[in-house]
């Protein structure tokens, strides 16, 4: 992306006042262009809209086909905590998403390293096998992982959902060899020519510069574990003391006959920590959603 | 490497090849230490597994009583006899075939327009973006609501303009058009990645273009679509994996459109599908004998024909690729 | 970026180190008494209701130490007993589930219990001790029985000026009729009776509620499915697929998404949005719980205009009590299970509480029983000889599951010729039961 300012820049400089009739064409193509967005955009935000005015009307007016509440019912977002586990849920989801994280990071970066900054016999089989594994959808493993994982009796708590990503991630091995692909070998060899050994290199130098690509990979890694419904599914469904909040909103209607508005206070809160988060890291998020198109 | 070239025109001493020698090893060591997570990671979280899916779906097992050899009759009954499997099958091929292409569509038009637009570029961005990080569950449970054919926004809206608003979630004709809503509303990662592909688009390329007559039109044809080319391969790529995988929104869909959570009936809902199996997807289908009837073995054989058409269509539209994928430079 | 990594690593090393602090320490309380856990499938006033029960026998009993776990469903019980992490105590309210429970030994045989203590089961009425069992196999005891019956809205019979509850199928429509009322738009205002299959569970999905009504037969005299040769099913759908056509099967697809759930306090016929229904005797206590004041009545359900004998017979299920395979504390788990089910105590003060019916002989006549007229009815149709429940198979429910998908196919229209579609249905349910008897593929 930052490539694309350039040419730009330089297009510019060529580039002629246009006469008055080209310029007025494009003005009304601008406000086109505009418009049209700005409609779609307005469509895309509405569900949003409706998630948060449900969410603070009483359960008759949810049911009913007023789209404004009146009056409005605050209490609703005390009501939900009384009527659910909401912190329980959310402290489970974290230990999963921050624990799980970790170990992507931990067990990622050393592989992508090896993969990308070494040179050893049999690296091109070893990197085969992480592009294997990123094809195969996981969903083909999943019987006889919870085979074995009933086996180990670790069904019913978090175990089998963390566990797996201390043993290296496919997806963010493969998204930092490439980013650390791109780093230039100067760097490595001016470390190398001060004595630094590898893990050194690794630590200092490769982290420093692959930081991007590391908060990319971090920030999807938590994503996609607070988003995570299959596995929770699978392996704490019985277990309502260790439920995460995507289980836990799932059962809510069922579990506790709730009304329309409770739940969709609840769904707001459930989506609230993800959008918080974007907010923060908006730019991190952004170059990391690019990064995995661009690289793949 | 700095050392080998140091090293390579220096004489063969004894010394110097036990050196050699032990830098290599200390290497070696090094190298599987970094790559100790993976090669266990591999080995047991998938090299395990796949053996044993294909073992055990050559088995009758349901986790209370040890594995029971019964040859191909698990597979027999897959091809020949499930009722469930064609329906399932057709589903889910609905979702690559009318899902996948209008997701792609869809996020490279809106990325259009976002790239065309000369202010709020960040401001469109962020705002076709953040429906895609909505967790699957708490979006779909808001689109059953907003889709209530009775008291939804959506259908008193149109109640307003003098449409009779369609069942949505609860017909089988408009089950999937409504799962297929609510995938068009989180295309953000498309768009972005899309957007970025666009804007990455050299400039000189649409000025010569533009010189030369184009009009939009041609231009999107002759220089956008070229460019950005291995990005859409890449976007349908993974769009495809994603929709043979699809279980999220269909089962909460259908957990919450069926709605009646029976608490002193005496039916266990089986509500997966709902409504008339409209939403049991593949994936819906191997849930259910996995993991709610724990057949294990022909759960098992369920996997092993996912991973082999999974496998093989990803193959194939990589390799169908080679014809329409235009790389401006080396992609890896 | 990076602070926020180590705050986050901190974090989570704090939640870890609570965790295993609140491990701990319930670890430490279990060692004066064992914790056994009962799950059960109530949730909120129902199941505050089951706490008492089980509160008095814990405070009797110093060695145990009774743990409550609610909105448990057939499928978390499925699950625990496959992956090893059970309660000592599950039930269910999906009776038809005791065949595969019973059959697969996810359930343990009960007998060994049962002649150890010299316990005769003919305590328990026939149709209670029919659906805990498969095959003469024992892994389940009856704990409250559910009988399904009628309700009807007397101030909405007054208005319509009619006298009394329907008797026949061909009443029940014209005064569902009568009770009907329509917005301007045509969509439905208030549902006079509500025949879609699938709106709450009073009118039970895979028509098992409707089955003695017709007087309906499951399977012929070799054990076979019967659905198409009896008529009675024929007769029983179409009766049911012309009420859903007059209302319009849009209108009440429509009806039914807007109407609240089942077990809120807006209930549709508790609000006067449906003037008559079939349902359990459990509704009685809900209405006494949300609606006190509001004017009803029950009755039994209407019958096949053809079998007009069948008045006061209704489905009849219960509620299922057992230990499930791989159990910690074993008797413990059985000396609960033996005071839930066979003493007439807990039996009478549950059934008070929720109004479910009690299920021992000497429990349905106990004195503590408190006297009701709207439950009364449903005793009575308890004691029908005509009541019937679901056939109890190997393939548990997923029996009752075919019928229902066929059923909901063929009220939308989709289903075609109906003869030929049960017919087709009797080949699938013959060529279901076979696999799941052999256990062999699904």
């Amino acid at each position: 992306m930052s490539t694309a300012s350039v040419p730009v820049a330089a297009g510019t400089l060529v580039r002629r006042k246009p006469p008055w009739a080209v310029r007025r064409r494009r003005f009304l193509v601008a406000v086109a262009d505009h418009s049209l967005l700005i409609v779609v955009a307005i469509i895309f935000l509405t569900p949003f809209a409706f998630i948060v005015l449900t969410s603070l009307m009483t359960n008759e007016q949810a049911l009913s086909s007023h789209l404004w509440p009146s009056p409005f019912r605050w209490h609703n977002y005390v009501d939900v905590f009384r009527e659910a586990p909401i912190w329980r849920w959310a402290i489970n989801t974290f230990l999963y998403s921050v624990l799980a994280t970790l170990g992507v990071l931990c067990s990622s970066i050393p592989v992508a390293y090896a993969l990308s900054r070494i040179r050893w016999r049999g690296r091109d089989l070893a990197f085969a096998t992480v592009l294997i594994a990123l094809m195969l959808p996981p969903v083909v493993s999943v019987v006889p992982l919870y085979v074995m994982w009933a086996k180990l009796h670790l069904v019913g708590n978090l175990g089998p959902l963390i566990i797996p990503n201390w043993f290296g991630d496919a997806f963010s091995i493969f998204l930092l060899r490439q980013f650390f692909l791109t780093i230039p070998e100067e760097y490595l060899d001016a470390a190398r020519v001060d004595g630094c050994g590898e893990l050194r290199i690794l630590a200092t130098v490769v982290l420093r510069l692959a930081k991007p690509a590391i908060a990319a990979v971090a920030l999807f890694s938590f994503l996609y574990t607070f988003n995570d419904f299959f596995l929770p599914l699978l392996y704490l469904r019985e277990n309502p003391s260790h439920w995460v909040l995507q289980i836990g909103l799932s059962e809510f209607r069922s579990l506790h006959q709730v009304q329309w508005n409770l739940t969709m206070a609840a769904t707001l809160l459930v989506m609230a920590p993800v959008i918080i988060l974007f907010f923060l890291a908006q730019k991190a998020f952004v170059e990391g959603v690019t990064l995995t198109g661009v690289k793949g | 490497m700095t050392e080998t070239a140091v090293t390579a025109g220096a004489p063969f001493t004894a010394e110097r090849r036990r050196a050699r020698h032990r830098a290599a090893w200390r290497r070696r060591r090094l190298v599987l230490m970094l790559m100790s997570p993976w090669i266990v990671g591999f080995c047991v979280f998938f090299g395990y597994p796949l053996v044993m899916s294909v073992y055990l779906s050559f088995t009758h097992y349901d986790l209370l009583s040890s594995p029971k050899w019964i040859g191909w009759a698990n597979y027999k009954y897959l091809f020949t006899q499930d009722p469930q499997v064609g329906p399932a099958v057709r589903n889910t091929l609905w979702l690559i075939l009318i899902m996948v292409p209008l997701q792609v569509l869809f996020a490279f038009g809106v990325a259009t327009m976002v790239a065309r637009a000369k202010r709020g570029v960040g401001f469109f961005r962020t705002v076709f973006y953040l429906p895609a990080l909505a967790p699957p569950v708490a979006a779909t449970m808001a689109f059953v609501y907003l889709l209530n054919p009775a008291t939804g926004p959506v259908n008193v809206i149109l109640g307003h303009l003098g449409i009779n608003g369609p069942l949505w979630f609860q017909s089988p004709q408009w089950s999937k058009p409504s799962l297929t809503l609510l995938s068009i509303w989180g295309i953000g990662n498309l768009m972005i990645i899309f957007l970025a592909a666009i804007l990455d688009a050299p400039q000189q390329l649409y000025e010569s273009a533009e010189l030369d007559g184009a009009g939009p039109i041609q231009r999107m044809r002759w220089v956008t679509l070229p460019t950005i080319s291995p990005v859409i391969l890449f976007s349908v790529v993974i769009s495809v994996i994603a929709a043979m995988q699809y279980f999220t929104q269909a089962y909460v869909a259908a957990n919450i459109a069926s709605g009646q959570a029976s608490q002193a009936g005496d039916q266990t809902v089986n509500n997966l599908g709902y409504p008339e199996g409209s939403t049991l997807f593949y994936p819906v289908l191997l849930y259910q004998h996995g993991f709610r009837f724990f057949n294990m073995g022909y759960a098992s054989a369920l996997s092993v024909l996912l991973l082999i058409v999974a496998f093989t269509v990803t193959v194939l539209i990589i390799r169908n690729s080679r014809r329409w994928v235009h790389y401006a430079g080396a992609v890896k | 970026m990076r602070r926020g990594v180590i705050a986050a690593i901190a974090l989570a090393a704090i939640l870890a180190a609570a965790a295993g602090a609140t491990a701990r320490s319930a670890a430490h309380a279990g060692t004066k008494a064992d914790t056994i856990t009962v799950w059960v499938g109530w949730s909120a006033r129902v199941l505050a209701g089951f706490k008492k029960v089980v509160a008095e026998y814990d405070s009797k009993h110093p060695d145990v130490n009774v743990k409550v776990v609610g909105g448990i469903n057939d499928d978390k019980i499925t699950a625990a007993i496959r992956s090893g992490n059970v309660p000592d105590v599950v039930s269910s309210f999906t009776s038809a589930n005791v065949g595969s429970y019973c059959k697969s030994g996810a359930w343990v045989d009960l007998k060994p219990f049962l002649s150890k203590d010299h316990l005769d089961v003919n305590v328990f009425p026939k149709t209670s001790q029919y659906y805990t069992q498969y095959n003469g196999k024992r892994c389940a005891l009856p704990f409250l029985a559910d009988v399904y019956g009628f309700y009807y809205n007397k101030k909405m019979f007054q208005a319509a000026g009619i006298k009394s509850p329907p008797k026949t199928m061909s009443e029940l429509t014209a005064d569902a009729k009568k009770l009907t009322k329509r917005n301007q738009n045509g969509s439905l205002k208030v549902v006079g009776y509500n025949p879609f299959l699938g709106f709450y569970a009073g009118n039970a999905p895979d028509l098992s509620a409707y089955a003695p009504l017709f007087g309906a037969k499951y399977t012929d005299a070799a054990g076979h499915s019967a659905l198409s040769k009896d008529p009675a099913w024929s007769r029983l759908l179409k009766w049911q697929k012309n009420l859903v056509d007059w209302y319009g099967y849009k209108n009440l697809q429509k009806f039914d998404a807007g109407a609240a759930d089942e077990f809120s306090a807006s209930h549709a016929f508790e609000i006067g949005k449906v003037a008559m229904m079939i349902d359990g005797e459990w509704r009685v206590a809900f209405i006494q719980a949300e609606h006190p004041g509001l004017a009803y009545a029950t009755a039994p359900a209407p019958v096949d205009d053809a079998k007009k004998n069948l008045y006061g017979a209704g489905y009849v299920n219960g509620t299922i009590i057992g230990i499930p395979k791989g159990v910690k504390h074993k008797d413990q788990a059985w000396a609960l299970l033996k005071y839930l089910t066979f003493n007439a105590h807990p039996l009478a003060q549950f059934s008070n509480l929720i109004r479910n019916v009690p299920t021992t002989k000497q429990s349905l006549n106990s004195k503590e029983i408190k006297p009701d007229a709207h439950f009364k009815t449903f005793l009575t149709i308890f004691a029908n000889p005509n009541s019937k429940t679901t056939p109890i198979t190997a393939a548990g429910n997923a029996y009752g599951t075919l019928i229902q998908a066929f059923a909901v196919k063929w009220q939308a229209g989709h289903a075609g010729d109906l003869h030929a579609g049960l017919q087709k249905l009797d080949k699938q349910i013959d060529a279901q039961l076979k696999q799941a008897q052999a256990g062999g593929v699904p």
